[in-house]
């Protein structure tokens, strides 16, 4: 014990051991209980410091727990599944735009067949309307009029019904948007976890600092989240790239 | 132009891929073909044939300035123009991009005009 410990000691405790200790050389009870009583009311600032002190490490000691508690929990079972949901996403639009192409290309034939049927239809047409037809031509248009017409309807019902297909096809938007809705609600549970933690251990959460490879690309521009200058669409990259010579 | 030119479109999307190669028939292209990404492109760019190299940039394996910069590394494959199709908007990247010896920049989304407008542009230029 250093010097400066036995001085402070001495200076608070000294003058009441010293008058307990006279108490009980003198046989004084009434001066003994005085002066031990003296001496434990001096002790009761620190004893409630300590006290508090291991009351605030223990509160401290429970929001971890708690907050571990939490974190293993997300760890185990909600992060997985998170995964999983999100994975059931990515099936759901794959799924969604490949049906979607599949209907406008089954599209494309019925109504490039529609097109040319009228195109090779309106010479005979114009030289009939024109009263300048021949009758060879004219019963030639008439026949190809006949086949025209059911085809034409056909085709264009197929279509709509390649069209109300689409829409329908469009409805993986309030499967994905539920899905993911739920997901942003666990991350933003995480988040606030994490950062009780970071506020318990004392880290400032504003320091961090995302360390992907830029090389590897940032995704689409996300408003609000992605940072640094931006091109706002193709006349802004065009602009970019003509004032570099390209 | 030839119609004859052989495409290659690499996008970890294969609904992108499809969309390209849509876009690439209206236009009269018909021979296109495809790849996931910079590690399964190099191997058919490699064996030869490809007139014309789409790519996207942010996907797993190898991305597309990667990509970029290994076809500009190789004697073989130097000349092929390429253009990016990608979502990477910021500007240093794309100052990156036509560093590295890129052709075109469209971002997504684009449309049908712009393809063709930069298509058109970057093998009126190479003719």
């Amino acid at each position: 014990m250093s010097l400066n410990n036995n001085d402070s000691i001495r200076s608070r405790y000294g003058a009441r051991v010293q008058a307990l200790s006279a108490a009980l050389a003198h046989g004084d009870e009434a001066a003994f209980g005085a002066a031990l009583d003296d001496l434990l009311h001096s002790r009761k600032p620190e004893v409630f410091n300590d006290l508090r002190d291991l009351t605030a490490n223990l509160k401290v000691a429970l929001d971890r727990f708690r907050l571990d508690a939490r974190l293993a929990d997300f760890a185990e079972k909600e992060m997985p599944d998170a995964r999983q949901r999100l994975d059931h996403v990515l099936k759901l639009t794959d799924q969604a735009a490949h049906r979607t192409l599949d209907l406008v290309e089954q599209s494309g034939p019925p109504a490039e067949r529609m097109a040319q049927a009228a195109k090779s239809l309106a010479p005979a047409w114009r030289s009939f309307r024109a009263r300048n037809i021949e009758p060879r031509d004219y019963h030639e248009m008439l026949k190809r009029m006949d086949a025209f017409l059911p085809a034409a309807q056909a085709d264009s019902e197929a279509i709509r019904h390649n069209l109300s297909e689409v829409l329908l096809t469009q409805g993986y938007q309030d499967l994905t948007g539920q899905i993911i809705r739920g997901v942003i609600e666990l991350v933003r549970e995480i988040e606030a976890v994490l950062v009780e933690l970071a506020r318990l251990s004392g880290a400032d959460p504003e320091r961090a600092d995302s360390t992907r490879s830029a090389a590897r690309g940032h995704g689409p521009v996300v408003p609000g989240v992605t940072r640094g200058e931006v091109a706002s669409g193709q006349q802004d990259v065009d602009a970019l790239l003509s004032g570099l010579g390209m | 132009m030839s119609k004859q030119l052989k495409f290659l479109v690499v996008d970890d999307f294969s609904t992108m891929r499809r969309i390209v190669k849509n876009l690439l028939h209206d236009l009269g292209y018909q021979n296109v073909i495809e790849a996931d990404d910079g590690n399964t492109a190099l191997p058919i760019l490699k064996s030869g044939g490809i007139d014309f190299l789409i790519t996207d940039w942010n996907m797993p394996g190898m991305p597309g300035l990667d990509l970029l910069k290994a076809v500009r590394a190789d004697s073989e494959l130097a000349k092929i123009p390429v253009l990016m199709l990608t979502a990477e908007a910021k500007r240093e990247q794309i100052i990156e991009a036509a560093q590295a010896g890129v052709n075109g920049y469209v971002i997504k989304p684009f449309t049908a005009e712009t393809l063709k407008e930069k298509l058109e542009k970057i093998l009126g230029a190479a003719a």
